[in-house]
């Protein structure tokens, strides 16, 4: 039993190494490299049974408390206070201060820029295809960039066709979807997930980390799950080649709120 | 040869004495005492394959991603390398978690040995953070979501927060250093960390012996390090990467080159974690939408589930062997074990937590359940919003009735068992018992 574990472990550590010269099946390397680990548990959980050791062998536990020592010798008796008197106190203090420094100078109140979008941007695809206002069906989505920053970063918006009027926004947003074309950020205001599910039959857009759901008809508002605000809508217009372009950044941050981001 | 080589450590360093306190040491043996073990190799395992792995990935965003999907096509070697690498992980934090348990539920972790749960708990932390770190590095899709939640999460802390994000980023996310960072904390200060952690860990159980059910609290009782439990261990050990080996041979984790490279606008769908980490997002899903403003300034709603659910959870569980004091108001050494029937008031609490936890886990894949039972996400929200307290106590009270009845039993049984009974014939024909007592 215990020889023939081991030689089918010895067999096995073989066969992992031809696996590996043969290119073989990952499959083949990992099986045949845990047969030989197998063949070694068993061999040794065999050797171990085979001893018939006793369990009960009894070794007397440390005595436990204090260790006691001697006391110092009287020249190292002095008291720390002595030694270390209250200027040290101060040195202390003032290197603690020194240690700050770094790490002040690392930490820069962080300064958020806007996302790449500008006033006339035309909205690409990712492949930076520019999209005219009835390129995309009624009910149609896509993601866009501002054309010449595909891929920028926070700058992922989500452009859907809507039936013209259906559209319910704040009155300071008059002409923001032009031919039922809306476009709101693309990041999550809860954990910053790309929202990338869309319910064509509802109007709602979805994100798939921990399930928000936001109302496209409403201005992306929030009608589900753990976000606290609406996706920030980005304006629409269309050029005179029948583009549509942005009308400027976004009004509002992009993503999740944090500390410093007053709103 | 080797008698030279004993001789030549031994002059310089008298190291035979401790050796031989090694060898002849006596070691409680008890199944579940190999729990730890199996932990402890799989962080052996870590070590290797991740030492190994670092010579093939390239902690740069722009190769990151190419660098680790080679190896999943035409590197049969590399591939195996981080399946091992991946399940290790899955298996090293598992196993902490099994052997926490198995502490919590025999109190192991009272004086004289706080000291040591503490450290324990604090290697669960590292290697969960290890894990998440890990699993981050190659930039896919997946994990690049679950970075930007974290980045999110850390963003949240009020006042530090944007701090803390911009100085791992080196700017806003996702920052250019974000990649770098990630790979010096995941292949050198966390791993040194809990490497220093585990000295310390097995240097105390070497010093204050480990517990045991025999209940002769004079002696440590078990059984001959040489060459009886030196067997067992390497059985463990062999048992443990056979294990790891079949999961890597049998189950592909996490095949980043189906999910492709990380961009900020493209995620997967379904979107969940690896297990350790389940239980936050759990959280977050489960969490408020409510943001409140102090001063002007948001406190968004991720910092509740995200960061106090998991500082508090881990402040008590750190604090637990000095709760129990004052609870039991016993604050005697002990090195032996209570049986969890020997106490079903700690079994009910234990019971609770890990039932929590497995709400939570089970949270963070509710949208996978929505489509599978065909039940509307909102609703399971709920559902585990009203469990995660409810169930959770209701689970616990089990437990401890549970283990009550079990004890109660027992302890009947034994009575019985040890009940001695003499019957005589009386002078009207029937018996007469009397009780004899046992020698």
């Amino acid at each position: 039993m215990k020889n023939g574990a081991l030689i089918v472990a010895i067999l096995a550590a073989l066969g992992c190494v031809a696996a590996a010269l043969l290119h073989a099946n990952p499959a083949w390397l990992a099986g045949l490299g845990a047969l030989a680990c197998l063949g070694v548990a068993l061999a040794a959980g065999a050797s171990a049974l085979e001893l018939r050791a006793p369990d009960d062998l009894r070794e007397p536990r440390r005595a436990r408390g204090p260790s006691e020592p001697e006391p110092l010798p009287p020249d190292a008796r002095l008291p720390t206070r002595a030694v270390f008197g209250r200027l040290w106190l101060g040195v202390l203090g003032a290197f603690a201060l020194v240690a700050l420094v770094p790490a002040v100078v690392l930490g820069r109140r962080p300064r958020r820029k806007g996302t790449a979008w500008k006033a006339g941007a035309r909205l690409v695809t990712p492949e930076g295809r520019p999209l005219r206002a009835d390129d995309l069906a009624v009910g149609g989505v896509e993601t866009v960039f501002p054309e010449g920053r595909v891929d920028a970063p926070e700058s992922a918006v989500l452009l859907l066709r809507v039936n013209d009027g259906d559209v319910q926004l704040p009155p300071q947003r008059q002409g923001w979807a032009p031919h039922g074309n809306v476009a709101y950020s693309k990041i999550c205001t809860h954990a910053g997930c790309p929202v990338a599910l869309y319910r064509r039959a509802s109007y709602e857009l979805y994100c798939p980390c921990h399930q928000s759901v936001f109302a496209v008809l409403l201005g992306a508002r929030p009608t589900g799950g753990p976000a606290p605000r609406a996706l920030p809508q980005l304006g629409l217009d269309v050029d005179r080649d029948g583009y549509l372009i942005a009308r400027g950044d976004f009004t509002e941050p992009v993503g999740p709120d944090e500390w410093w981001r007053t709103v | 040869m080797i008698a030279k080589l004993v001789r030549f450590f031994d002059d310089r360093f008298g190291t035979n004495a401790g050796v031989r306190y090694v060898l002849a040491n006596v070691f409680p043996d008890h199944w579940s005492f190999y729990l730890g073990e199996f932990a402890l190799y799989a962080f052996v395992l870590l070590v290797a394959t991740g030492v190994w792995l670092t010579f093939v990935y390239s902690p740069d965003e722009r190769t990151a991603f190419a660098s680790v999907a080679a190896l999943s096509r035409g590197m049969p070697v590399g591939y195996v390398m981080r399946q091992v690498h991946h399940w290790s992980a899955v298996f090293f934090v598992a196993a902490i978690v099994v052997h926490m348990a198995r502490i919590f539920f025999t109190a192991a972790y009272r004086a004289p040995r706080e000291v040591n749960w503490v450290v324990g708990v604090l290697m669960l932390v590292l290697a969960s953070l290890t894990g998440f770190t890990g699993y981050s590095l190659p930039d896919d899709a997946l994990s690049g979501t679950g970075l930007r939640i974290a980045d999110a999460v850390t963003k949240s802390i009020p006042f530090a927060g944007g701090w803390a994000s911009d100085a791992l980023n080196g700017g806003s996310y996702p920052g250019p250093f974000l990649l770098p960072h990630l790979y010096t904390i995941h292949v050198y200060f966390l791993p040194v960390t809990i490497g220093v952690l585990l000295s310390l860990h097995l240097g105390m159980l070497v010093y204050q012996k480990h517990t045991q059910f025999v209940p002769d609290s004079a002696h440590v009782v078990g059984r001959r390090f040489w060459p009886d439990y030196a067997l067992r261990t390497l059985a463990a050990f062999a048992l443990t990467v056979a294990v790891i080996l079949v999961l890597a041979a049998a189950v592909e984790i996490n095949p980043i080159e189906q999910y492709g490279r990380y961009r900020d606008w493209i995620v997967t769908n379904p979107a969940e974690p690896d297990w350790y980490a389940a239980f936050l997002d759990g959280a977050l899903r489960l969490g408020p939408k409510t943001e409140i403003t102090i001063f002007g300034h948001p406190i968004p709603p991720v910092f509740w589930p995200g960061v106090v659910m998991p500082l508090v959870t881990f402040a008590v569980v750190i604090a637990w062997p000095w709760i129990d004091k004052r609870l039991t108001r016993d604050t005697a050494p002990h090195d032996v074990l209570v049986p969890p029937t020997g106490a079903p008031w700690r079994v009910g609490v234990g019971a609770a937590l890990l039932s929590a936890g497995v709400v939570l886990t089970l949270a963070a894949s509710d949208d996978t359940q929505a489509l599978a039972f065909h039940v509307p996400v909102q609703r399971l929200v709920w559902l585990y919003r009203i469990l995660l307290p409810v169930g959770s106590i209701g689970i616990g009270l089990l437990a401890a009735t549970v283990a009550r009845e079990v004890a109660v039993r027992r302890k009947l049984h034994g009575e019985e068992a040890e009940r001695v009974v003499a019957l005589r014939r009386n002078a009207q024909g029937g018996f007469d018992d009397e009780e004899v007592q046992p020698a």
